[in-house]
């Protein structure tokens, strides 16, 4: 055997504990990361093993843990500050996108920040200010890279590469991913950044995702094939940089592309691939889906209303093709509403 | 000390002669607390700064060339010109670097702080924050986190006593900003900026306690500001107050003093205005006779 | 009779991982006892015979994972009941769980 099959929150405390053994200078702080184990578990053991020195836990000062986040980083340590909410990263925005981000640049080389922001998105039943997807404002930020898991293994690889990279990294995972069991190299299995992932190959339509509506746009495309519509799926991983040769290469392909993200799809994430793929390819029939422009509230019944589900992305996908096989000379397909 | 403070008011007021000046913020009448810090800070430690840099980068030892090459925005300058006087930096020199937010660099300082303790380094962390900064949500926060964590951070506000045109009566509530460290249980003292023998006294004795790992302190230091917060603000003093602030110069003062105590006499007083202004010159010359950036340079070191 | 014990559905939970049975194939559990330690991504689930039962055949041992609602073990009344082909006809044996 040469994989293991562990939790979501396994595979973070496993890639976590392997580098902290490796490289002492590599921390974590973080309100509830302690003893507690982190609020989904995903730090389990390791205060145990490491100690409160390297296991800190934090007051609720997201804009100071930030800050000492990176500045412990800028001065040759690599933390981790965990931020439980993503919401709340934006408490820590100026000294992660001023400082952080910048440091390498304005200082003229002289000093950079290798941290990693580690936050957790997405809507599950717990309101308007605890279940946002705000990973688009981070893409355009030069100087900071994105990556967002899908799986327990990507999460254990992506961890492992941003443990490693030069520069500040925030790294996304969702509330709706921890339930998740999935199988992890039992060898060291590091994901690069920059390297989105086919994790369904298909001919007729593109649909690129990344966290946990990767796995709606998996059920997405078991309906759609069921309408003998096939589907190729692409997990993104990375949001910046986005591997575009990979979404290209597939879009060129199948010649229509959908884009699927939680959060909202004005200047979102699926805009931006859907930019880059026009620049690249010419005008290719695309359109997106995202939550409505409406807060998520925890209402179990608005929440369900508010997000994309996988009929409601098969839909889109049906009525993106509709619109190709009846167009003549390469019409683009308008915004797809998320209400069909 | 006062070679130091008669470089730095030199220094800056042939900068702010200059047509190309560019957005400077001077510290004509502040010299004395980033002189006094700086005699308190050895090899080991670092300064953070807002941006308010020239007077205490200059304090800290950097080169002057250099440091005029990249308020002038020259790649000979610290940051190769692509920082300016907001972001001026020099780490090995001790001078971890300015940052342009209000208040930004603190927590940043904060975490330096953590990263030499874990080290073991016996070095401690200086965070220069003037009295506007001290309203600003992460100085609390910072200050809550290194006294929780026991880190080795001396807080100094150079408190000129205003924000821009908001005197600091009308900012703040505390009596003495220094309460503000009060609050969160460390050491905490309010004193007259303008005597740099005594900024410099004080600031030895909280770093030697801070080295020897007493946890952070707070230190304020009551200066006036000689001109208007920045190049592009406008003056809000009558010329009367003016006048009568320029009279507590902290250079003049400490001169009177070495005169009167016969540490120097006239001869090394007009000796020293001559070394200093050869060293602008110097500066100003290296500056001048150095290559602005080559466009390219826009895309490096980004990531 | 043979009984069956599932996996307990658990909110918000899709698959466990079995950590530990309290008890070989032929050990009688009482009412009560500890039969079988499941792990969820948040927390341990015991679950316990609510019915004496002997333990006859482990369908999923330590270690393995198993979904919500699917069996995880055969039991009986008595140590020599003959065993069926499948568990799914087997009434499930009452329990209790408690979430830890």
């Amino acid at each position: 055997m040469t994989t293991e099959k562990i939790f979501f929150r396994e595979a973070i405390a496993r890639a976590m504990r392997e580098e902290m053994r490796k490289n002492e200078r590599i921390f974590i702080i973080g309100q509830d990361v302690g003893a507690f184990g982190g609020s989904y578990r995903e730090f389990d053991g390791l205060f145990a093993e490491f100690g409160a020195a390297r296991v800190r836990d934090t007051p609720v000062a997201e804009a100071a843990m930030v800050g000492v986040g990176v500045g412990a980083a800028a001065a040759g340590h690599r933390p981790l500050v965990s931020i439980t909410y993503m919401d709340f990263m934006m408490l820590g925005f100026d000294p992660l996108i001023n400082y952080g981000a910048k440091l390498r640049y304005k200082t003229g080389g002289q000093l950079t920040a290798p941290v990693i922001v580690k936050t957790t998105a997405g809507a599950k039943g717990q309101g308007v200010a605890h279940s946002q997807c705000i990973e688009a404002w981070l893409m355009s930020v030069p100087g900071l890279k994105v990556v967002a898991p899908s799986t327990p293994a990507d999460a254990y690889g992506l961890l492992k590469a941003a443990l490693r990279e030069d520069g500040p990294v925030v790294f996304m995972d969702h509330k709706r991913l921890f339930p998740v069991a999935g199988e992890v190299p039992l060898s060291e299995g590091i994901v690069p950044i920059g390297h989105a992932h086919v994790c369904r190959a298909g001919a007729d339509v593109t649909i690129t995702t990344h966290s946990f509506m990767t796995r709606v746009a998996l059920e997405a495309a078991k309906l759609l094939e069921a309408d003998g519509i096939s589907a190729e799926v692409i997990d993104l991983r990375t949001l910046a940089p986005l591997d575009m040769r990979t979404v290209a290469d597939s879009v060129s392909r199948t010649g229509a592309l959908l884009t699927l993200e939680e959060g909202q799809v004005t200047c979102g994430v699926g805009l931006e691939v859907i930019g880059r793929i026009h620049e690249l390819l010419g005008p290719i029939p695309s359109a997106r889906i995202g939550a409505l422009p409406a807060p998520v509230s925890s209402n179990r019944v608005l929440e369900t209303a508010c997000l994309p589900d996988a009929q409601r992305v098969s839909n889109a996908a049906r009525t993106l093709l509709g619109k190709l096989a009846g167009r003549s000379g390469g019409k683009i397909a308008n915004f797809v509403p998320n209400s069909q | 000390m006062l070679r130091s403070m008669m470089l730095i008011r030199a220094f800056e007021q042939a900068l702010a002669r200059r047509n190309d000046h560019g957005f400077q913020l001077l510290s004509s009448g502040e010299e004395a607390v980033a002189v006094g810090l700086c005699s308190a800070l050895t090899g080991n430690d670092q300064l953070l700064t807002g941006g308010r840099s020239i007077g205490p980068a200059l304090a800290r030892g950097l080169a002057p060339d250099r440091v005029m090459a990249e308020l002038l925005g020259r790649s000979s300058g610290t940051n190769r010109g692509k920082g300016g006087r907001g972001h001026l930096a020099d780490p090995k020199a001790g001078f971890f670097g300015a940052h342009a937010v209000v208040g930004g660099n603190i927590s940043i300082a904060v975490g330096v702080a953590l990263s030499m303790q874990m080290s073991g380094s016996d070095g401690i962390v200086a965070i220069l924050f003037g009295d506007g900064a001290s309203g600003v949500g992460a100085l609390h926060e910072s200050l809550n986190i290194a006294a929780i964590w026991n880190l080795p951070v001396l807080f100094v506000c150079n408190n000129n006593q205003f924000s821009v045109s908001t005197p600091r009566s009308a900012a703040l509530a505390p009596r003495n900003i220094s309460d503000i460290g009060v609050a969160f249980g460390m050491p905490s003292r309010t004193i007259d900026g303008m005597d740099v023998e005594l900024v410099a006294d004080v600031a030895r004795e909280a770093a030697a306690k801070i080295r020897a790992g007493s946890g952070p302190q707070f230190l304020e230091c009551v200066s006036y500001r000689f001109s208007s917060h920045s190049t592009t603000a406008r003056e809000t003093r009558s010329r009367e107050e003016l006048a009568s602030i320029k009279s507590l110069c902290p250079i003049e003062r400490h001169m009177k003093g070495l005169l009167a105590a016969g540490i120097i006499d006239r001869d090394s007083e007009a000796g020293l205005d001559s070394e200093v202004a050869d060293i602008v010159a110097g500066a100003l010359a290296f500056a001048d006779a150095s290559e602005f950036p080559d466009p390219a340079e826009v895309l490096t070191d980004v990531w | 009779m043979i009984y069956k014990i599932s996996v307990p559905a658990v909110a918000d939970v899709e698959e466990i991982r079995v950590l530990e049975w309290h008890g070989e194939p032929g050990h009688r559990f009482n009412s009560g006892d500890l039969v079988v330690e499941l792990e969820t991504h948040k927390a341990i689930v015991e679950v316990r015979a609510g019915q004496p039962g002997v333990l006859r055949e482990v369908l999923s041992e330590a270690g393995k994972w198993q979904q919500i609602g699917l069996p995880l073990a055969l039991l009986s009344d008595d140590a020599g009941e003959p065993l069926p082909e499948g568990a799914d006809s087997a009434p499930d044996l009452l329990v209790d769980f408690e979430i830890t």
